[in-house]
């Protein structure tokens, strides 16, 4: 009986010992936050200045449903708009929701680009949205947003 | 001036004066966001990404681009381009410490 007792013990101790740890880290681990951490919310607040953003269909966002992986996922952004002198995209900023740091990259494109688009590599953290403001020459904010799925998180 | 490697690609690769074409640039670069820690010593590494990038031909600004961390190691900026006769296509790209790069690409259009 002695031995059965003194195994037992020695058995939960282990197990105890185990868990704890992993635990205790998991509790200590708020997410993370870089220098540079804004929210998706004051992000577009800084870049429209309060003014009215609008959900448009001529915003194309390209990016994958599934994204195994965070670190690499391709981001393409084009915009049904002409790029004469009096009418053109001026700005094209792409946003990670839930990033730390939601502002991915803001693209200031003139006339003599002939083409609305953007296209780079960005990374995301967890399964979220990915949208993008586009400001047009006349002072109007559109918007378009979709959500990627991600298995691996890329930050961090 | 810094040494990093950086590529200018157009596509296609033969075009015509007033083409619309494709210009991608690349860039060797860590994009460290100052959040991963380094495996062996447990410490955090400093942040180090591209701030910004200018695309200039002929001396002319055409697009200029604000980036931030949550930018790819190694990252692709691609746009398009209106061709308006010979000249340099230059792309000039600052890092968050300080470093400035260039990269230079003729443009030559045929027919």
């Amino acid at each position: 009986m002695k031995r059965r007792d003194f195994l037992s013990k020695l058995g939960m101790g282990v197990a105890v010992t185990a868990v704890v740890p992993s635990m205790s880290l998991a509790a200590d681990a708020p997410a993370p936050k870089g220098p540079n951490a804004l929210s998706y919310k004051a992000a577009v607040e800084a870049v429209t200045g309060g003014k009215p953003v609008e959900t448009s269909s001529k915003v194309h966002m390209k990016v994958p449903e599934i994204a195994e992986n965070g670190a690499v996922v391709p981001v393409t952004v084009t915009v049904d708009n002409p790029m004469t002198e009096s009418d053109y995209v001026k700005a094209i900023h792409i946003f990670a929701t839930k990033n730390g740091n939601t502002r991915c990259i803001d693209v200031y494109l003139t006339p003599a680009n002939g083409k609305a688009m953007f296209s780079t590599r960005i990374k995301l953290g967890q399964t979220q949205e990915v949208a993008a403001l586009v400001e047009l020459s006349n002072g109007k904010f559109l918007t378009a947003a979709q959500s990627v799925k991600v298995t691996i998180g890329g930050c961090g | 001036m810094g040494k990093r490697k950086s590529l200018i690609k157009i596509k296609p690769k033969k075009y015509k004066d007033g083409e619309i074409v494709k210009v991608s640039f690349m860039v060797m670069h860590p994009m460290e966001t100052g959040m991963r820690k380094d495996k062996k010593t447990k410490k955090l590494i400093p942040a180090l990404y591209i701030n910004n990038v200018k695309f200039e031909y002929n001396g002319k600004v055409i697009t200029t681009m604000k980036v931030w961390e949550s930018l790819s190691v190694n990252p692709v900026f691609t746009t398009y381009m209106k061709v308006n006769g010979k000249g340099k296509l230059k792309v000039t790209f600052t890092d968050s410490s300080g470093e400035v790069n260039e990269k230079t690409k003729k443009i030559k259009p045929k027919g």
